[in-house]
């Protein structure tokens, strides 16, 4: 691989993750919202 | 109802900016002259692991203030810094064995910080498990904050490894007696902008988190409040059309 194609695999990992767990917390707080009832 | 929902928006707005500015600041940076453009990883590979130290002090700082104060407000920090903390161990290890696998020519080695961070991420990872163990808020935060605090002990163990013992990895980039390793302005820049901007994203973080364990703190309570009888055993349902 050259390296740009690791810095792109290294970049992949470290902001599609950030994604990933920032929308998962996300939609925690949804979910947990609409199941108390809570639509403030 | 419109400035409540721009409150509830500004973490996702700064994790967004913060990021982009990141990004952009590690790509515009020149080439290592010994590393190439491999040495765009430390720009993640580093912030990550400063996230790490940030989130798993603050934990302690939770524990400590719970353990003292009693108070529910400094578990439910401590518990959401745990959990960004063992994201961000993650990311350091897995950015460093894709920075280690191209210079090193290994993804993994049983060096010194290497061991040492991945003993921190299974001891952090126990943390929550340990706070699944049970739902009573005042049980759960009593057991975390004990091994809040003395989980603790790892971080200057993890960070003044590659000082302390003859290892494969480098010494610390930034944080040094003698000033920062890296001489060039733009790749410094780039460097002190992903920790500054990593931070940012850490913080916004948190706000989202502890929203989150306090809804689900009121949802277990809502729950428990629903199960509970309503006057104990003394009361009991009438037997209806029964002769005497």
């Amino acid at each position: 691989m050259s390296q740009w194609a690791w810095v792109a695999f290294a970049y992949t990992i470290a902001y599609g993750s950030l994604v990933v767990f920032a929308v998962s917390i996300a939609v925690r707080i949804r979910t947990t919202r609409r199941s108390i009832g809570d639509t403030e | 109802m419109q400035s409540q929902t721009r409150i509830r928006r500004w973490p996702w707005i700064a994790i967004g900016l913060s990021l982009a500015v990141a990004f952009t600041l590690s790509m515009v940076s020149p080439a290592d002259s010994v590393q190439g453009d491999l040495v765009r990883i430390m720009y993640v590979h580093v912030p990550s692991a400063w996230l790490a130290y940030l989130a798993f002090f603050v934990t302690f700082i939770g524990s400590v203030a719970y353990l003292i104060t009693r108070s529910l407000r400094w578990d439910r920090i401590a518990a959401a810094s745990a959990e960004i903390g063992v994201y961000f161990t993650g990311l350091a290890i897995a950015l460093g064995m894709t920075w280690a696998k191209p210079t090193w020519g290994v993804w993994w080695t049983w060096d010194a910080r290497l061991t040492l961070t991945a003993i921190m991420f299974f001891v952090y990872l126990g943390y929550l498990a340990l706070r699944r163990t049970t739902d009573d808020q005042v049980l759960r935060a009593g057991r975390a904050s004990v091994l809040g605090v003395l989980g603790a002990i790892q971080i200057p163990l993890v960070h003044f490894s590659v000082i302390w013992w003859r290892t494969l990895h480098q010494p610390p980039s930034l944080v040094r007696p003698d000033g920062p390793a890296i001489q060039d302005p733009m790749m410094l820049a780039a460097l002190i902008g992903g920790v500054v901007a990593f931070t940012i994203v850490y913080v916004s973080l948190m706000v989202k988190r502890i929203e989150l364990i306090h809804l689900e703190d009121r949802k277990v309570d809502m729950e428990s409040a629903v199960e509970r009888p309503v006057a104990g055993e003394a009361v009991t349902a009438p037997e209806l059309g029964a002769s005497s």
